[in-house]
C-alpha cells in the first residue's frame, strides 16, 4: 500500500512541478489574492453604511466563498482539462505508462494535483476569510459546511476535467467540454429551471374581499378603518403562474445552490437571511412551494377580527426554510457521481496494453 | 547464438480499424545481442515496438519478454524492459536530473537510489553540462540522450530502441553504438529499429526485416543475402582498372565518382576478383561492398515484394490474412 502511495505521490509532485511552478501561475494566484482583498474591503465599507452589525461579516464571508467557487470553476477546467491528452500529445504519457505506475495511479495523481492547484485559490483567499472570522458573526457549522462543500466542488470540477482529458483525444475539445459541463451545471440549470417552470403553467385564481370605504361612517384615526366595516363583493382575478415546484429539482444540481443550501444560514429578527448562502438557498427552497391555485385574500374578515394587515401577511424566508426540504446532498451526490464516472472512464482509457485507441491519437 | 531468447514474438498481428499495421511478425532476440529491426517507413516497426513495450495489445499471436507476457503481466515486463520511444517527449519544465530521479521513483526505487542512478546516467550519456537545465531547452540530440538514459533507469535486461540515432551528430552516433554494444556485452538483449541501415550494420548482430507488417523468414533473408551484389572498386588509375575488368570478362560495370561498381555473387567470388585484379597489376586503393549487408538484404527483399515475383512463405502467409 505504501508503495502504491509512494508512486501516487511521485505522480502528484511531477504534475505540480510541471504545472504550478510557473511565473504565470504565481501572478494568477496573486491577482486572486488582491481581488478577494478588494471585494472584502469594499463589502466591509458598504455594509458598515447600513448600520454596524457583526452579522455583516457573515455576509462578507459567504460572498468570498462564492467568489472562490466562481474563480475556481473558471480556472480549474483549464488546469485539469488537458492533463492526460496533453501528455499524450507531448509524448510524455507513454513514457510514464511503461514505468511501474499503473493507469489508476497516473489518473488519480493527475486529479489530486489539479485539485491541489484549484485549492491554491482558496488558500489565496484565506487571509480575507480569516478577517471575516475574526470579526465574528460566522457560525462554526456554516464555516465547516461551506468550506467542505467548496473543497468538494472544486474537486468535482478537477475530476471532470481530468476524466474528460482521458476520454477525449484532443486537449482543446476536452478543455472546452469541461467548461461546457461547468456552464451546464452553473448556468444551464438556471435556464432549464426557468424555462421548465414557464412551460408548466397553472391557472391561479385569486379572490380579494376588500372593505367598502365609501360607507361605514367616520374613520378610526388609530386603525384607519371605518367605524362600521362593510365588505365589498369578492373580486376574482385569474392568471397563469409558472410551476417552479415541478422543476425545482433541476436547481439542486447547481453548484452554487448546493453550496448555499448546505451552509446553515443565520436569520435576522424578521426572519431574513443575513448571508448570501441564505439568499441563494431561498431561491431553491421557495421554488419548492406549490402555488396556492385558489387563494383568497380576505382583508375584510381580517379587519373585522381587528388586524387588516394579517390578510397580506406572507411567510418569512425563515418559515419557508423550516417547511421545505434541503436538497444540497442530492446535488452533491449527482456531482460526485459525474466526477467518479469521468475518472473511471479515464482510467479505463489510459490502461495499457491498450485494446483500442482514441480515434486519431498517437499512443506515444 | 546459444544465449537464451529474451524476446520471443510469434505470429503477432495488430490492426487499427482497416489498417493492418502488423500482420504477422515472428522473431527472437537473444540475451547479449543487438538485433536490428529493419523496415521502410510505415512498415509497422513502431507498432511492433509498442506491443513489446506493453502499451498496445496484440490482436493475435504471443509475445514473451524476459519470460513474461506483456498482456497478462505488464508489470513484470515493465520492470525488465526499457523503452526509448521515437517521439521525444520530456517534462519541459523539469531538469534533466529531476527527470531521471522521478523516473527512478516511478520504477519504485528509493529516493536515494534514484538520485544515485540519475547521476550515473547523466555521466553515461554525457549530459553533465545540461543536468540542471529544464528539458525544454535541450537540443534534439540531447533529448535523444535523455530519452536513452530514461530507458536505462531501472537497469533493464531488455532494451527497445525506436530510431535511437535520428538527430544525433556523427560523434554522438559513435557514442551510442559503443554504449549499445557495451550494454549487450553486459548481457542486455537489445532491439533497435531504424531505417538508417549503415548505422545498424555497425552495431547489430542479427536483423529482423519487417515489410508491410510481415517479418521476412530466415530462408528468405538468407536467399537475399546470397544474391549477387555490387562491390565498389577504386584504383589509382581508373583506365587501367577498366581495361583489366574487360580482360576478365566482367561487362556491365558502372563508374561514378566513388569508383567502379561490379556485380559479384558472394564474398568468396569477391576475394577471387580482388586477387585477380591485383594479379593483373592494377593498383587497387579501395575494394568493398557498395552497400552495407543490411541495406543490400533490405533492398533485395523490398525489390522482391515490389516485383511480386518472390513467393516467399512469410509474405504469402501475410497477404492471405
Amino acid at each position: 500500500m505504501s508503495r502504491y502511495l509512494d508512486t501516487l505521490g511521485t505522480i502528484v509532485l511531477l504534475e505540480l512541478r510541471q504545472r504550478i511552478r510557473s511565473v504565470a501561475w504565481v501572478v494568477l494566484v496573486s491577482v486572486v489574492f488582491v481581488l478577494v482583498g478588494i471585494v472584502t474591503l469594499l463589502l466591509w465599507a458598504s455594509l458598515a453604511a447600513f448600520g454596524n452589525d457583526v452579522s455583516q461579516s457573515a455576509g462578507i464571508y459567504s460572498t468570498v466563498i462564492f467568489f472562490v467557487l466562481l474563480v475556481g470553476t473558471l480556472v480549474t477546467p483549464a488546469i485539469s482539462g488537458a492533463a492526460i491528452n496533453g501528455d499524450r500529445d507531448a509524448g510524455t504519457l507513454a513514457t510514464t505508462q511503461v514505468t511501474l505506475a499503473s493507469a489508476n495511479q497516473i489518473v488519480l495523481g493527475k486529479f489530486l494535483a489539479a485539485w491541489t492547484v484549484a485549492l491554491t485559490f482558496l488558500a489565496a483567499s484565506l487571509p480575507a476569510l480569516l478577517f471575516t472570522l475574526i470579526a465574528g458573526g460566522v457560525r462554526g457549522d456554516t464555516l465547516a459546511a461551506s468550506l467542505g462543500v467548496l473543497v468538494l466542488e472544486l474537486g468535482v470540477v478537477a475530476a471532470i476535467g481530468v476524466g474528460l482529458s482521458g476520454l477525449i483525444s484532443r486537449p482543446l475539445f476536452s478543455v472546452v467540454t469541461t467548461y461546457l459541463v461547468v456552464a451546464a451545471l452553473s448556468i444551464g440549470t438556471l435556464i432549464a429551471f426557468t424555462l421548465g417552470g414557464l412551460a408548466f403553467q397553472s391557472q391561479q385564481t385569486q379572490t380579494y374581499i376588500g372593505i367598502d370605504y365609501s360607507v361605514g361612517g367616520e374613520f378610526d384615526p388609530v386603525t384607519g378603518l371605518p367605524e362600521e366595516i362593510v365588505c365589498l363583493e369578492p373580486e376574482t382575478y385569474s392568471y397563469p403562474v409558472p410551476r417552479f415546484d415541478y422543476v425545482w429539482g433541476i436547481l439542486a444540481a447547481n453548484p452554487y445552490i448546493v453550496l448555499a443550501d448546505a451552509a446553515p444560514t443565520t436569520f435576522d429578527r424578521n426572519g431574513y437571511p443575513q448571508d448570501l448562502f441564505g439568499q441563494f438557498a431561498i431561491g431553491v427552497r421557495g421554488a419548492q412551494l406549490t402555488p396556492d391555485l385558489d387563494s383568497v385574500t380576505d382583508e375584510c374578515a381580517a379587519a373585522l377580527s381587528g388586524d387588516p394587515g394579517a390578510a397580506f401577511q406572507q411567510e418569512t424566508p425563515q418559515q419557508i426554510f423550516e417547511r421545505t426540504v434541503p436538497s444540497w446532498f442530492v446535488g452533491l451526490l449527482i456531482h460526485l457521481v459525474l466526477a467518479t464516472a469521468a475518472m473511471a472512464g479515464a482510467i479505463a482509457r489510459t490502461r495499457t496494453p491498450a485494446g483500442s485507441l482514441p480515434t486519431g491519437s498517437r499512443i506515444a | 547464438m546459444n544465449a537464451a531468447a529474451v524476446i520471443v514474438v510469434e505470429g503477432v498481428s495488430r490492426s487499427f480499424g482497416e489498417v493492418h499495421a502488423v500482420r504477422d511478425a515472428s522473431f527472437e532476440v537473444h540475451a547479449g545481442s543487438v538485433t536490428a529491426l529493419i523496415g521502410p517507413n510505415g512498415s509497422g516497426k513502431t507498432t511492433l515496438l509498442l506491443m513489446l513495450a506493453t502499451l498496445l495489445r496484440p490482436d493475435a499471436g504471443s509475445i514473451r519478454i524476459a519470460g513474461h507476457d506483456p498482456v497478462a503481466d505488464p508489470r513484470a515486463v515493465r520492470s525488465a524492459m526499457g523503452w526509448m520511444p521515437d517521439v521525444l517527449g520530456s517534462w519541459g519544465s523539469i531538469s534533466v536530473r529531476r527527470t531521471l530521479e522521478i523516473t527512478g521513483r516511478l520504477y519504485e526505487r528509493s529516493a536515494a537510489a534514484s538520485r544515485e542512478r540519475a547521476q550515473q546516467l547523466i555521466e553515461l550519456v554525457g549530459l553533465e553540462p545540461q543536468a540542471e537545465q529544464p528539458t525544454r531547452v535541450l537540443s534534439r540530440g540531447q533529448k535523444q540522450r535523455l530519452s536513452l538514459a530514461r530507458a536505462l533507469v531501472h537497469e533493464p535486461s531488455v532494451l527497445l530502441l525506436d530510431e535511437p540515432a535520428s538527430g544525433l551528430d556523427p560523434a554522438a552516433r559513435v557514442e551510442l553504438r559503443t554504449l549499445v554494444r557495451r550494454l549487450a556485452g553486459e548481457g542486455v538483449a537489445v532491439l533497435v529499429s531504424s531505417h538508417v541501415l549503415a548505422e545498424l550494420d555497425e552495431m547489430a548482430d542479427a536483423a529482423v526485416y519487417l515489410d508491410h507488417g510481415v517479418t521476412a523468414s530466415a530462408e528468405r533473408v538468407e536467399r537475399s543475402r546470397a544474391q549477387a551484389r555490387d562491390w565498389r572498386i577504386r584504383a589509382i588509375d581508373g583506365a587501367q582498372l577498366e581495361a583489366a575488368l574487360v580482360r576478365l570478362g566482367l561487362a556491365g560495370t558502372t563508374t561514378d565518382h566513388l569508383g567502379t561498381s561490379v556485380s559479384v555473387a558472394g564474398e568468396r567470388e569477391a576475394a577471387e576478383l580482388l586477387a585477380r585484379l591485383v594479379g593483373e597489376g592494377v593498383a587497387i586503393s579501395a575494394f568493398g561492398p557498395a552497400v552495407g549487408d543490411l541495406e543490400h538484404t533490405f533492398l533485395d527483399l523490398a525489390r522482391g515484394d515490389a516485383a511480386g515475383a518472390d513467393p516467399a512463405p512469410a509474405s504469402t502467409e501475410g497477404s492471405e490474412r
